[in-house]
C-alpha cells in the first residue's frame, strides 16, 4: 500500500481562516457548500414556518388567520422555497463539499463560477420573496405555475418569474462545475468505476439539470413575454395553447424531482455501507440504475397531465411506471448491503434507515398515481401532497439529516450529540407520519389540494387536524437538530479524522480539512480507498 | 513538486480541457433551450389551421443572404481555429477579424429585417413565436460577437499560441452552436412559411 | 449505551406498531364510486392494492428484520461480500413482472372510464372565476351558480348515460365529484368530454379541482342523481322558470353593470323597431366582461356583442334596432352564470 504525500504544500490562494470579509470572498469549495448549507437552512425555515402557518389555517374548517389571498401566497411560495431553495441548494452544498473530497481534488474546477453559482441562490430566493412586500402580494398560483392563472398575477407573480431565473442560472453553473470536475479532476486511480456512489448521484444530478433548466428557462420566459410584450403564446383566442406551459414546466419538472432524490439516492448509499460494515452490495446494479432513471426520466412528464385528457396515457403511463424497476433495484441492493452486516444505529444510520422506510411508501404513492385512471381520482387532491411530502421529506430531507449527522464532524471538527440525535429522529419521525399520513386518506375522501377552507360537513376535519399536530411536532424535531448543532459547535474540537470507519477519501485527512484538501492521499485501488489504507495499516489523518 | 502540482499534472494529460468540456455542457444546455422554443413552435403550429395566418408575410430574400453569411462565418471562424493549431497567430487575426465582420454584418441586416415587416409581435401567436424565437437567437449571436471579441483582443495581446487556445476552440463551438440555431429557425420561419 | 439501548428498543416497538397499522388505515377509508365508471376505478384500487401492499409489508418487514438481526454484536468484521451479476438480474425481474402484471389491470379500467354510450343526457358545462353553470343541451334550459353564495346544481337520473362537455373562457378548472371517483380538467381553448352513468339516487359534492384563482376554494357544485321520474319533474319546472321571466321598458337606453361577476338585472326590455344604446359598467377590477344578445340561450344567432373590457371601466355602445320578441343577452366570458332575458316589445 503506497501512499503519496505532500511534504510541503502551496495553496493556490492563502485566505484567512476567518472574517467575514473572508467568507464572502471565498472561492473554497469547502466554505462554499457551508455557505450552501447555511442558506438552504435557513430557506428551510422560512418554508417551514410558512407551512406551519397553513396548517394552523387548516386545522379547522373556516377561515381563521388567512383569507384566500393570503393562503394562495403561502403554499406558493412554501413549495417553490422547499423545492429550489432548500432542497436543491442543500444537495449542491453536499456536492460542493465532499465531490472533491471524494475524488481527491484539491478544488472544483471553476472555483470562482462556483462562488457566483452560490451568490445567486440568496438573490434569487430574496427576489421571489420579496413579493410578500408588494401591493398585490407574493406569487399565488401555485409552484407549478400554471397559465392562464398566472398570468393574472401581479407584480408578485413578475419577482417569482425573475428569480426562478436567476436560481436556473445559478443551477446550470454549478451542474457544469461538478460534471468538468468529476469527469477532469479525480486523482491518479480514481476511476470512473472507483467513484464513491455519492459521485455517480451528483454527476446524474447535474446531467439533469443541464438538459432540463433550459425548458424552464424557454416557459419563464415565454410567460413573462405574455404578461408584457403582448405575445400569445398561452393565448387560445389568438392561437396560442394553454397546455403549452404544462408540457414545458414538467419537461423540466419531471428531471426535477429526480434532482431532488438523487443526491439522497447518494449519500443514503454511503451511509449504510460504512455502518454495516460492509460494501455496498451491488456497485454496478447502483450506477446503472442511477443513469436509466436519468435516462427514463425525460419520457414521462405527461404523468401531470393526465386530466388534461390531451396527452398518450399508456405511453406516459408505461414509461413512469418502467422507473419503480430502477428505483426497485435500489432498494434491493440496500437491503442486501444490510444483510450479514454489523449494524451500527448511529443517527446517521438511523435516518438512512428512516430514508428507506418512507421513501418506499412515497414511491408506492407515486406508482398509484401513474396508472391513468387511478390517477383521475386522485390527482389534485391531498393524495398527491402526501406522494410530495414522503419522497420529498420522508425521502430527500431523511437522506439530508442523514448526511448531517455523518458529514458533521468532517465539516465542524465536532460530533454532534447522538442523544439528541435519535430524540430528533423519532420525533421526526413520528410527526412526519403523524403529519403526511392522514393526507393519503384525506385525497382518497377527494379533499383538493390548493384550498385555503373547506366545509365542516366533507369529514376531513379530523384527518386535517392531526396533520396540524404532526407538522409542529416536526417542528419540534427541527428544534432539537437545531440545539444539537448551537450546543455542539460551543463544544471544542473532538473529532478525529475518521470517526466511523468511513471508506471515502474525504475520512483520509484531518477534520475539518486543510484548505488544500488533503496532506497526503492513499493509492487508490478500488471503490473504497481509505478502507483499504486502513486493512493495509495506514492511519487517516493525513499522518502516515 | 507538491501534491497539487503531481495531481495537477497527472490530471491534464489526457482529454478535451476543461473550459473546453464547460463549453460543451454549456452548449448541450443552450440546445436544449432552444429545442423547449421550437417544442412550442410545433405545438402551435399543429393547433393552427394556416401557417403563417393570414395576412402575415416573411419574405425570404434577406433572411437567405442572413444564412450565407452567417453559415459562411462557421467556415472563416473553424479556418482561424485550423491556423492556430499550427501556431499561426498571424492568420489567426486575419480569421477573427473576418468571423466578426461577418457576426456584425448579420446582426445589421437583421435588424433591417425587422423594420421591413408587416406584423407587429402582437398579433398572434405566429408574431409571437417569430419575434421571441429570432430574437432570443440574435441575442445569442450578440453573446458571440462579445465572446469573439474577447478572444481576438488575446489574440491581439499575444495570449494565445498553439499551446494555450481554447478559448479559441471554446468559442468556435459556441459559434457554430448559434449557427446551426439559425437554420432551424431559417427553415421554421422561412421555408416552412412559403406559399 | 446502555440507555441508548432502552430508548432505541422502545421506540422500535412503536415503529411496529406505526407500520403495522398503515396498511390497515388505507382500506376502508376509500369511497366507492356511486357511477359505472367510479366502480371500475375502485376495483383498480383494489388491484394496485393487493399489488403494492405486499410490496410495502415485505420491504418493511425485511428492513426491521435485518436491523434486529444483524445489530452489531462484536467486534468481528462481516464477510466483504458483493453482489454477483446473477443477484442483480433478479433485482431487476421482481419489480419488472409487477409492472407487467400492474399495466394491463390500468389499462382494462382506463378503456373502461373512457367508454362513451350513447348518452341519455348530455350537458355542457361551462367553468369560470368561480362557479359553473351547466347547459342542458337538448332540453334547452341552464342551471348556474354564484361565486360565494349558492353552489350551481345539476340534476341527473339514475342509470342514464351523462355525456358531459367541459369549456373554460377564463383559465383551467377541475370537474371534480369525489364520489364519482374522476375529474377532468376544463381547459380554456380546448372542449374536453366524458361519459358517466350514475349508479345510485343521492346527493353528492363536486369542487374545482385545479387551482383557478382567489376562490378556487369555493368553487363548489352539488349533483343531485334522482329516479327517472323526479328528474323529468324537474326538468318541466326549470324549462318553465325560463320562460317566464318578464319586465318593463324603460326607454331606449340600458345601463348594464356587472360587478361581483353579476349583471345589476336579470331581465332588460326596450322597443322595437329603434336602435338602443347601452352603457356598459364593469366594475369588477381586472376581471374581462362584455355583453351579447342572441336568439336564445342555445345562441344559435347573435344579433349585438361588445368587444371584452377589463374593469373598472365604463364604456357606452350603440345597439342596432330589433324586431319584437324574446332574446337571451350573457356576458361571454361569464355565459349564462351572467344571463338574463331581454323582451323587445312592440
Ligand atoms: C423526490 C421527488 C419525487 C420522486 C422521487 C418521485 C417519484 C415518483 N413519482 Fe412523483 N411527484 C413529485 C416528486 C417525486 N416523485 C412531486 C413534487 C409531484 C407533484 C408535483 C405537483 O403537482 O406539485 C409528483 C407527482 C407525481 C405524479 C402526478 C400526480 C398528479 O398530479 O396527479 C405521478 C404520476 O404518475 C408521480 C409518479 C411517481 C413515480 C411512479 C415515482 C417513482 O420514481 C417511484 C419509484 C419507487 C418505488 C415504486 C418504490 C420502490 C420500488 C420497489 C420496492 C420495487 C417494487 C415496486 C414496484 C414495481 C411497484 N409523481
Ligand atoms: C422538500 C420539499 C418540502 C418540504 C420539506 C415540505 C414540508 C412541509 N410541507 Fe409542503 N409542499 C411542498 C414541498 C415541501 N413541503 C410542495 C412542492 C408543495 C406543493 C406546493 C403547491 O401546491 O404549489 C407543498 C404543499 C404543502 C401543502 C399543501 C398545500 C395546499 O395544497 O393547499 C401542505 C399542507 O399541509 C404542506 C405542508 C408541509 C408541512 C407541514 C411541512 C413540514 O414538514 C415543515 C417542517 C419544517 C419546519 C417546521 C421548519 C422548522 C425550522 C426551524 C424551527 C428552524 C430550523 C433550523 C435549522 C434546521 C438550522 N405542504
Ligand atoms: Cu376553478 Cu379551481
Ligand atoms: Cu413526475
Amino acid at each position: 500500500m503506497a501512499i503519496t504525500e505532500a511534504p510541503q504544500v502551496h495553496t493556490p490562494q492563502p485566505e484567512p481562516r476567518s472574517g467575514l470579509l473572508a467568507w464572502l470572498t471565498t472561492t473554497d469549495h469547502k466554505r462554499i457548500g457551508i455557505l450552501y448549507f447555511i442558506n438552504s437552512f435557513s430557506f428551510f425555515a422560512v418554508g417551514g414556518i410558512i407551512a406551519l402557518l397553513m396548517r394552523t389555517e387548516l386545522a379547522r374548517p373556516g377561515t381563521q388567520i388567512f383569507a384566500p389571498h393570503a393562503y394562495n401566497q403561502l403554499f406558493t411560495i412554501h413549495g417553490t422555497i422547499m423545492i429550489f431553495l432548500f432542497i436543491f441548494p442543500m444537495l449542491n452544498g453536499f456536492g460542493n463539499y465532499f465531490i472533491p473530497l471524494h475524488i481527491g481534488a484539491l478544488d472544483m474546477a471553476f472555483p470562482r463560477i462556483n462562488a457566483l453559482s452560490f451568490w445567486l441562490l440568496p438573490v434569487g430566493g430574496l427576489t421571489i420573496v420579496s413579493g410578500f412586500l408588494t401591493k398585490g402580494g407574493a406569487a399565488a398560483a401555485g409552484w407549478t405555475s400554471y397559465v392562464p392563472v398566472s398570468l393574472q398575477g401581479g407584480t408578485g407573480q413578475d419577482l417569482w418569474i425573475i428569480g426562478l431565473l436567476i436560481l436556473g442560472v445559478s443551477s446550470l453553473l454549478g451542474a457544469i462545475n461538478f460534471v468538468v470536475t468529476i469527469l477532469r479532476l479525480r486523482a491518479p486511480g480514481m476511476g470512473m468505476m472507483r467513484l464513491p456512489i455519492f459521485v455517480w448521484s451528483v454527476l446524474a444530478t447535474s446531467l439533469l439539470a443541464i438538459l432540463s433548466i433550459p425548458a424552464l428557462t424557454t416557459a419563464l420566459i415565454l410567460q413573462f413575454a405574455d404578461r408584457h410584450l403582448g405575445t400569445a403564446f398561452f393565448d387560445p383566442s389568438r392561437g396560442g395553447s394553454v397546455l403549452l406551459w404544462q408540457h414545458l414546466f414538467w419537461f423540466f419538472g419531471h428531471p426535477e424531482v429526480y434532482m431532488l432524490i438523487l443526491g439522497a439516492w447518494g449519500i443514503v448509499s454511503e451511509i449504510l455501507p460504512v455502518f454495516s460494515g460492509k460494501p455496498l452490495f451491488g456497485y454496478r446494479g447502483v450506477v446503472l440504475s442511477f443513469m436509466m432513471i436519468t435516462a427514463l426520466s425525460f419520457t414521462v412528464w405527461a404523468h401531470h397531465m393526465f386530466a388534461t385528457g390531451a396527452v398518450e396515457l399508456p405511453f406516459f403511463s408505461i414509461t413512469t411506471e418502467l422507473i419503480s424497476i430502477p428505483t426497485g433495484v435500489l432498494f434491493f441492493n440496500w437491503l442486501a448491503t444490510l444483510y450479514k452486516g454489523r449494524i451500527r444505529l448511529e443517527p446517521p444510520m438511523l435516518f438512512a434507515l428512516g430514508f428507506i422506510a418512507m421513501f418506499l411508501i412515497g414511491g408506492i404513492d407515486g406508482v398509484w398515481a401513474a396508472s391513468p385512471a387511478m390517477d383521475f381520482a386522485i390527482t389534485d387532491t391531498y393524495w398527491v401532497v402526501a406522494h410530495i411530502h414522503y419522497v420529498l421529506f420522508g425521502g430527500t430531507v431523511f437522506g439530508i439529516m442523514a448526511g448531517m449527522y455523518y458529514w458533521f464532524p468532517k465539516m465542524s471538527g465536532r460530533m454532534l450529540s447522538a442523544k439528541l440525535g435519535h430524540w430528533h429522529f423519532w420525533v421526526q419521525l413520528i410527526g412526519f407520519n403523524l403529519t403526511f399520513f392522514p393526507m393519503h386518506l384525506l385525497g382518497l375522501r377527494g379533499m383538493p389540494r390548493r384550498i385555503a377552507d373547506y366545509a365542516p360537513d366533507r369529514g376531513w376535519t379530523f384527518l386535517n387536524l392531526l396533520a396540524t399536530v404532526g407538522a409542529f411536532l416536526i417542528g419540534v424535531s427541527m428544534l432539537i437538530f437545531l440545539a444539537n448543532v448551537i450546543l455542539t459547535m460551543r463544544r471544542p474540537r473532538d473529532a478525529v479524522a475518521d470517526p466511523w470507519g468511513g471508506n471515502t477519501l474525504e475520512w483520509f485527512t484531518s477534520s475539518p480539512p486543510p484548505p488544500h484538501n488533503f496532506d497526503a492521499l492513499p493509492e487508490i485501488l478500488s471503490n473504497r480507498p481509505v478502507y483499504d489504507a486502513r486493512k493495509a495499516g495506514l492511519v487517516p489523518g493525513g499522518h502516515a | 513538486m507538491s501534491l497539487a502540482e503531481t495531481i495537477g499534472d497527472q490530471r491534464a494529460v489526457r482529454g478535451t480541457s476543461s473550459p473546453v468540456l464547460g463549453m460543451v455542457l454549456f452548449v448541450a444546455s443552450e440546445a436544449m433551450f432552444f429545442a423547449a422554443l421550437f417544442g412550442a413552435y410545433f405545438t402551435i403550429y399543429a393547433g393552427a389551421n394556416t401557417w403563417p395566418p393570414k395576412g402575415i408575410e416573411t419574405n425570404i430574400g434577406v433572411p437567405a443572404v442572413l444564412t450565407a453569411i452567417l453559415v459562411s462565418s462557421s467556415f472563416t471562424l473553424q479556418a482561424g481555429v485550423a491556423a492556430v493549431r499550427k501556431g499561426r497567430m498571424d492568420r489567426l487575426k486575419r480569421w477573427l477579424e473576418a468571423t466578426l465582420l461577418l457576426g456584425i454584418a448579420f446582426l445589421a441586416l437583421q435588424a433591417y429585417d425587422y423594420s421591413q415587416l408587416n406584423f407587429a409581435i402582437r398579433q398572434g401567436a405566429f408574431p409571437s413565436l417569430f419575434y421571441v424565437m429570432t430574437g432570443l437567437h440574435m441575442a445569442h449571436v450578440i453573446g458571440g460577437v462579445v465572446l469573439l471579441g474577447m478572444v481576438y483582443v488575446q489574440s491581439r495581446t499575444d495570449q494565445l499560441s498553439m499551446e494555450r487556445h481554447e478559448p479559441v476552440e471554446s468559442a468556435a463551438i459556441y459559434w457554430h452552436f448559434v449557427d446551426v440555431v439559425w437554420i432551424g429557425l431559417f427553415s421554421a420561419f422561412y421555408l416552412a412559411t412559403m406559399r | 449505551m446502555n440507555r441508548h439501548r432502552k430508548v432505541v428498543s422502545h421506540s422500535r416497538a412503536r415503529l411496529i406498531a406505526v407500520v403495522g397499522a398503515l396498511p390497515l388505515l388505507f382500506t376502508g377509508c376509500a369511497l366507492h364510486g356511486v357511477t359505472t365508471q367510479g366502480q371500475a376505478v375502485d376495483t383498480l384500487y383494489n388491484t394496485i392494492f393487493s399489488l403494492a401492499a405486499p410490496v410495502f409489508v415485505i420491504v418493511e418487514v425485511l428492513l426491521l428484520f435485518l436491523v434486529f438481526r444483524f445489530r452489531k454484536r462484536d467486534d468481528r468484521e462481516p464477510p466483504q461480500t458483493q453482489g454477483s451479476n446473477r443477484a442483480l438480474i433478479i433485482f431487476f425481474i421482481i419489480p419488472a413482472i409487477i409492472v407487467a402484471v400492474l399495466f394491463p389491470f390500468g389499462e382494462r379500467t382506463l378503456s373502461e372510464v373512457q367508454a362513451m354510450p350513447s348518452p341519455g343526457v348530455t350537458i355542457r358545462v361551462q367553468g369560470f372565476q368561480w362557479e359553473w353553470t351547466f347547459n342542458y343541451v337538448n332540453e334547452g334550459f341552464f342551471s348556474t351558480g354564484k361565486t360565494l353564495t349558492k353552489p350551481a346544481l345539476m340534476e341527473l337520473p339514475v342509470g342514464q348515460p351523462v355525456h358531459i362537455l367541459l369549456n373554460s373562457q377564463d383559465v383551467i378548472h377541475s370537474f371534480f365529484v369525489p364520489q364519482f371517483l374522476f375529474k377532468r380538467d376544463v381547459i380554456p381553448g380546448r372542449t374536453n368530454s366524458f361519459t358517466f352513468t350514475p349508479t345510485e339516487i343521492g346527493t353528492f359534492n363536486g369542487q374545482c379541482a385545479e387551482f383557478c384563482g382567489l376562490y378556487h376554494s369555493k368553487m363548489t357544485f352539488i349533483v343531485k342523481v334522482v329516479s327517472q321520474l323526479d328528474y323529468d319533474a324537474w326538468v318541466k319546472h326549470e324549462k318553465k322558470a325560463a320562460l317566464n321571466a318578464t319586465c318593463p321598458a324603460k326607454g331606449q337606453t340600458v345601463t348594464m353593470t356587472a360587478h361581483n361577476i353579476s349583471w345589476n338585472t336579470n331581465c332588460i326590455a326596450f322597443k322595437a323597431g329603434t336602435p338602443f344604446k347601452l352603457v356598459f359598467q364593469n366594475q369588477d377590477t381586472g376581471i374581462q366582461h362584455n355583453f351579447s344578445i342572441y336568439d336564445s340561450s342555445a345562441r344559435k344567432k347573435n344579433f349585438f356583442r361588445t368587444p371584452r373590457l377589463t374593469g373598472p371601466t365604463t364604456q357606452t355602445f350603440n345597439g342596432p334596432a330589433l324586431k319584437a320578441g324574446k332574446y337571451y343577452f350573457q356576458c361571454d366570458v361569464h355565459g349564462p352564470a351572467m344571463a338574463g332575458v331581454l323582451i323587445v316589445k312592440k
